[in-house]
């Protein structure tokens, strides 16, 4: 293949050291599949929690930052960025999040969208606000 | 090209600024341009512009690429109309970083990295540097770095093309005149 001669151009430090990061990604890449599925949705505007929403409930939620709306939306457990504000629509391009512990954030809007796994207390209300 | 009865020590600072000119240049247009480009996923960038950063490591010094850097993030961020947002000083983190990872590479490893293990060093250093600066000015959550390896993965292909395209030039370059030159007729460092 065209790899080779690629390849040869690259010094034993070299092999090692890319090997060792894309093991280091797998490895951690890989954790995430092992986590449960997540059960609630947490939304920080702000480094303040905003929302806390349950992830069976389908939805459209508008939130506003400092650049304006941002729309996420709650479908089959997962939640994504459909709509943002900022310039480069790195939210957009992060995609679904579904498992406990993934993170959504929209760094200039200052949204940050958590996933969190089944807690000791179970909720009875779909929504809180503060 | 050394024919002609010149103080060597001067031409070769003029040899230095011009082709520090050259990197610069290219880096600031490849950067804008790279902007302006789509891209697969929003954030995704390959980071060419800092193949001449690299370059200037390897032709130079750590200093001449600390200045091609920070040249191209000023001009190419002034170009794009994004100076002091926020997404300038991630540039300038990421940017920061990058070099400073690679200098330190590229000193203390030199035996053991070719210019494609101090490219992937350098995405990694930026990817590094962005996120330490993005949880500096913008959102101090611990999850943040659970992205780490996410980022890392798409640095480190960019790095290792990034590594390969350097490589390939610094051995065109290096065939220049201006590098190819016998070491006795070059002046020795001077303080």
């Amino acid at each position: 293949m065209a790899l080779k001669p690629l390849w040869r151009r690259m010094t034993v430090g070299d092999r090692l050291l890319v090997s060792g990061l894309i093991l280091f990604c797998v490895f951690f890449l890989s954790l995430r599949s092992f986590r449960a599925a997540g059960v609630h949705l947490i939304v920080e505007q702000n480094n303040q929690v905003t929302y806390k929403l349950a992830l069976d409930t389908d939805r459209v939620i508008n939130l506003d930052g400092p650049l304006g709306p941002s729309n996420i939306v709650i479908e089959d457990g997962a939640v994504r960025f459909i709509a943002s504000p900022c310039p480069n629509q790195v939210c957009i391009g992060m995609g679904c999040a579904s498992k406990s512990g993934d993170l959504l954030a929209c760094v200039p809007n200052r949204l940050l969208l958590r996933i969190t796994g089944r807690s000791g207390r179970d909720l009875d209300y779909d929504l809180i606000t503060r | 090209m050394t024919s002609s009865p010149v103080d060597p020590l001067r031409l070769e600072r003029t040899r230095r600024y011009i082709f520090l000119a050259l990197l610069a240049t290219l880096a600031t247009a490849i950067h804008t341009v790279e902007y302006l480009f789509p891209t697969p996923a929003p954030w995704f960038r390959f980071g060419f512009a800092n193949i001449f950063s690299v370059l200037a490591l390897y032709l130079f010094d750590f200093r001449a690429a600390f200045t091609v850097t920070l040249t191209r993030i000023g001009f190419a961020s002034l170009l794009l109309g994004r100076i002091f947002s926020p997404g300038f000083f991630l540039s300038l983190g990421g940017g920061l970083a990058a070099v400073a990872l690679m200098s330190l590479a590229c000193h203390l490893g030199k035996r053991y990295f070719s210019p494609i293990g101090v490219s992937v060093i350098g995405a990694v250093g930026h990817v590094f540097g962005q996120m330490l600066l993005a949880w500096l000015l913008l959102v101090q959550h611990p999850g943040l770095w659970s992205l780490f390896p996410f980022f890392l993965f798409f640095a480190l292909v960019a790095g290792l093309i990034n590594g390969f395209a350097a490589d390939f030039l610094l051995q065109t370059i290096r065939r220049h005149p201006s590098f190819s030159e016998a070491p006795t007729n070059r002046p020795t460092e001077s303080l």
